[in-house]
């Protein structure tokens, strides 16, 4: 909308975060800080057992304590069955095949070691956590099952009776569960894939089992329910989905929508761990009962054991075919994905896993299948990369096996086979790329690891050196496949200031100030005039939220057109004041004037005061879109690391890493390097040591604090450069794409390739721990110089 | 808090952020509880479960960084304690703050308040310190969204700031960022 010949004014400056001032100070307020006149603290009773049937539960002595002012079990629960999933409300039906809805706030019944059985509210923590202990509850213990394939068994126990599908007119019908199969859902098969492998020059296979990871965000779940007088509930949660939230919260409780308003504070990361209803429910029947605010706050422990964690796919079954030449005839895919005691995320993510390479490499043929199986462990709910870094660990160690196979480097071999502008994006040949910058990306990162003297890496006592590369593409949204709508509002105050009514999740990914950034270029006005209202249902308009890295590709177009509207409207406004036509005047730094015509200038302030105060045309000037895309353009990124591979300890050093990045422009690269950054320190922990452990005896999880499960620390982080390849999409605002999640996409398999170049080992189950590195060596016997023997 | 508690519970002198309270305080409080419940601090933060593995709760006790969730509160009485309310002067934002902004390194912000007190600690010992001991300082400070790079490089910038040094480069030519 703007002229690409001016120079930008906001876009691409690399300004410190609009939220940025309230963090640094102490100032900024979390849910976790939030204190509302009476409210109480909530704590919930958690299942010693991995499956179990509650007997009786006797509440008398915990609601006889001095201080407790609610105990709540099942019996106060809605009997309705819903699902966490906050994208089965992404459709008008509100249910999707994916979707099965097979939770209720609280049951009779526990499903997982962590799994909510009643909960308190108090005057405070520790009256809260006495009266927890004074709970009674009878189990009667049912066996219970922790793999996927001894579920699917005749004669497993079985998780679930009856639960609610979607049904051909789109709604919601209670059907049996066949042998704890949570869901089958499959890609529609492109090409004949059969044939494809039959006439392949060579069929690379590989089976691969992906890790647990927790999103672990520094502040653990907490979230506030206050039941209005007016019989509305207000509920302040971390959601990265807060109208979709609203929907399911009303769903679950009976209400009309507008009954529930949904209101948010700053949130101390997510990843993915927003996309669900979690235990705000409960905090809503603790609220009623005490007829108090209520904050339900979890400890770490508890948001290790029962807060969803990411996708868990394995046995991840991959086969490719490959012409002699190199051409990629026929890819076939089968996902077991470990559904846990809820379907939460479990098959869509697996869906998402198979279809995360649609857009990066020609394929002759296609086929996809998952089979998302309950268990009686904590659900799998979503993380950053969504099923993405789960295909991308497989797919990229069977590339390398391919270009091993034929002789191809795997940097060439991988050119060679890169989708182009206009072949299929994310979803199909009806929505094309429009844009790709994966070529550049490859050969930019190969020169900096200095890719061409790979196999010259050599040894250093009992470690081995290796390079390995990894590629991905992802997507802009999820349009079509969900709606992905989303709105924004502009308003002028009187003194020429704005107001950004928007509601991107407030999750940390600096995506407040890249809005502001595109509102102010679009404007013509200067960055810091513009604030930011966001945190409630009630004061912004309709927004889908932020996931599938669409926030700065779709709420971004509604923030320029929102502002554009603006832009109209006070020029509009200015012309008459002026005296000459709208199309003579321009915005610049705060100034409409008329270029040409040095004395028409009025600045926006004025404009702004005159528009309230001036009596002959009085009317609030305000901007306004609601946007849907039309497309998702995939961002794209090749990363290479350089590791050194201990033949003795199996130990993995990450020496070095490069990541080459496309997201298209971006609007402010301290942001898209940050998101880079960070996501790589996620990759980082999944590839090498993130790893809840369960103790297959007891369904317990070992790992609940950071000490049994390791993130990154700053002595971790290996060197790393970031590049941006700036190169604009023509559809994004500014010619911008996602980026949130491809930082964390990649790494898992860089280092898996990495380990390969090294010491000649593929190591195909996260995390890459020195013990499997040592098995596999071991396996393969010693090592020509005998170093691994 | 139980009976017993209040009966133990001693009348103790403070000084945070130089400014000085009286506080009847039960011997098993910690510092993190006095700080956030009793005087309002909020901008210290919790992030594990009182175990000291995640610094979030990071404060300064007589400037040395302490993990107020592992400190009890009678443990500060009579001594100084420094919260990121304490950090920034009337006259403005401290050198650590104002490159924590500069820099990018504040994401989701929660790990903000401790790493800013940490670095803060090593600054005052260390002035012209190494990447490797920036670093070092802040393992023990864990961040899950910016992945330390930016933070390491906002320390630098700030002990630079402090150190009066002139060469700060323009963040535009300085930045990691290499657009092609």
């Amino acid at each position: 909308m703007v002229e690409e010949s001016r120079p930008f004014s906001s876009v691409g400056k690399r300004y410190p975060d609009v939220t940025g001032l309230a963090k640094v100070t102490g100032t900024a307020r979390f849910i976790s800080d939030l204190s509302l006149p009476g409210m109480l603290v909530g704590k919930v009773l958690h299942s010693p057992h991995a499956h179990a049937r509650i007997r009786r539960i006797d509440t008398k002595r915990a609601e006889a304590l001095p201080g407790v002012r609610a105990v709540v079990t099942h019996h106060d629960s809605p009997s309705k069955q819903y699902t966490g999933t906050l994208m089965n409300l992404q459709s008008y039906g509100g249910i999707e095949p994916w979707g099965v809805y097979d939770t209720r706030v609280l049951e009779d019944r526990v499903r997982y070691v962590g799994d909510a059985v009643a909960a308190v509210a108090a005057d405070d923590e520790f009256t809260a956590e006495v009266a927890l202990e004074l709970i009674e509850v009878e189990y009667e213990l049912l066996p219970a099952v922790f793999s996927e394939s001894e579920a699917r068994e005749p004669g497993a126990p079985s998780l679930h009776d009856r639960v609610l599908r979607r049904q051909e007119d789109g709604a919601p019908g209670d059907e049996g569960v066949d042998r704890n199969l949570a869901a089958h859902v499959c890609h529609r098969p492109i090409g004949d894939v059969d044939a494809g492998l039959r006439e392949a020059h060579a069929v690379l296979e590989a089976v691969g089992f992906t890790a647990k990871q927790k999103q672990a965000p520094l502040e653990t779940f907490h979230c506030v329910a206050d039941w209005q007088h007016d019989g509305r509930l207000a509920i302040w949660t971390p959601t990265q989905l807060p109208y979709l939230f609203q929907r399911m919260i009303a769903y679950i409780f009976d209400l009309p929508v507008g009954m529930v308003r949904v209101r948010n504070e700053f949130t101390g990361g997510a990843f993915g761990a927003g996309l669900s209803v979690f235990r705000e429910p409960v905090c809503a029947l603790l609220a009623k009962k005490s007829g108090r605010p209520v904050k339900l706050a979890y400890s770490r422990q508890e948001e290790f054991v029962d807060r969803p964690t990411r996708a868990c796919i394995g046995p991840y079954t991959f086969r490719m075919g490959v012409t002699k030449d190199g051409a990629i005839t026929a890819v076939d895919r089968h996902a077991v994905s470990a559904a846990g005691a809820h379907i939460e995320c479990a098959a869509l993510t697996s869906l998402i896993c198979e279809a995360a390479a649609n857009p990066l490499y020609r394929r002759g043929s296609y086929r996809a299948e998952v089979d998302a199986v309950y268990t009686n462990k904590t659900p799998c709910g979503a993380m950053r990369g969504f099923g993405n870094p789960e295909d991308t660990f497989v797919r990229e160690q069977v590339m390398d096996m391919a270009a091993e196979e034929l002789g191809i480097d795997p940097v060439e071999f991988r050119l060679q086979n890169l989708c182009r502008v206009g072949d299929p994006g994310p979803f199909g040949p009806d929505f094309p790329i429009p844009s790709t910058g994966m070529a550049d990306c490859l050969r930019i990162g190969a020169e900096r690891i200095g890719w061409g003297s790979r196999r010259d890496g050599g040894t250093n006592g009992s470690r081995r050196r290796g390079l390995g590369v990894s590629c991905m593409a992802h997507q802009s949204g999820a349009w079509p496949v969900h709606v992905e709508h989303s709105n924004a509002l502009i308003k002028f105050n009187q003194d020429g200031s704005l107001v950004l009514s928007v509601w991107p999740a407030s999750m940390g990914t600096n995506a407040f100030t890249s809005l502001v950034q595109v509102a102010a270029e679009t404007l013509g006005v200067p960055f810091d005039t513009i604030r930011v209202n966001w945190g409630d249902t009630d004061t912004t308009l309709y927004e889908i939220g932020s996931h599938a890295s669409r926030t700065m590709y779709i709420l971004g177009q509604a923030v320029e057109r929102a502002a554009a509207d603006a832009r109209e409207k006070l020029l509009s406004r200015a012309a008459d004041q002026l005296g000459v036509a709208a199309a003579d005047l321009d915005i610049r730094d705060g100034v409409i004037f008329a270029p040409g015509l040095p004395d028409i200038e009025m600045t926006v302030a004025e404009m702004a005061k005159r528009a309230i105060y001036d009596l002959r045309d009085v009317e609030d000037i305000v901007g306004k879109a609601s946007f849907t895309p039309v497309t998702s353009p995939p961002p794209y990124q090749a990363l290479f690391a350089e590791v050194e591979v201990d033949v003795e300890t199996g130990e993995v050093e990450v020496r070095k890493m490069v990541v080459v990045n496309d997201s298209g422009r971006s609007i402010n690269p301290m942001i898209v390097e940050g998101q880079l950054e960070g996501g790589t320190a996620q990759g980082l922990g999944y590839a090498l040591y993130e790893d809840p452990v369960l103790d297959t005896e007891s369904g317990r999880m070992l790992a609940d604090d950071f000490d049994t499960y390791k993130i990154p620390c700053t002595l971790d982080m290996p060197p790393l450069e970031t590049i941006l390849l700036e190169q604009p999409d023509p559809t994004g605002p500014y010619g911008a794409k996602g980026v949130g999640e491809p930082g964390c996409v990649n790494q898992a398999a860089a280092i898996a390739n990495a380990v390969y170049d090294a010491v000649g080992v593929r190591i195909w189950s996260l995390p890459i721990s020195p013990e499997k590195v040592v098995a596999a060596l071991k396996a393969t016997g010693p090592s020509p110089d005998g170093a691994a023997g | 808090m139980k009976t017993k508690d209040v009966v133990r519970a001693q009348v103790a002198t403070f000084v945070v952020n130089g400014r000085t309270y009286e506080e009847l305080v039960p011997p098993n409080m910690t510092l993190l509880e006095l700080l956030r419940d009793r005087l309002g601090l909020t901008g210290t933060k919790r992030g594990c479960s009182g175990s000291g593995n995640c610094g979030a709760c990071t404060v300064l006790l007589d400037g040395r960084p302490v993990l107020s969730c592992l400190t009890l509160a009678l443990l500060a009485r009579d001594r100084e304690v420094l919260t990121v309310e304490g950090l920034s002067t009337p006259g403005g934002l401290h050198p650590l703050q104002q490159a924590f902004l500069e820099h990018g390194a504040v994401q989701c912000g929660f790990c903000t308040p401790g790493m800013l007190l940490s670095a803060k600690a090593l600054l005052d010992s260390n002035p012209d310190p190494t990447p490797a001991e920036v670093r070092a300082a802040l393992a023990g400070n864990l961040c899950r969204c910016t992945g330390y790079v930016k933070i390491v490089e906002a320390v630098l910038a700030a002990a630079a700031v402090m150190r009066g040094d002139a060469a700060h480069e323009d963040r535009e030519q300085a930045g990691g960022c290499v657009s092609w």
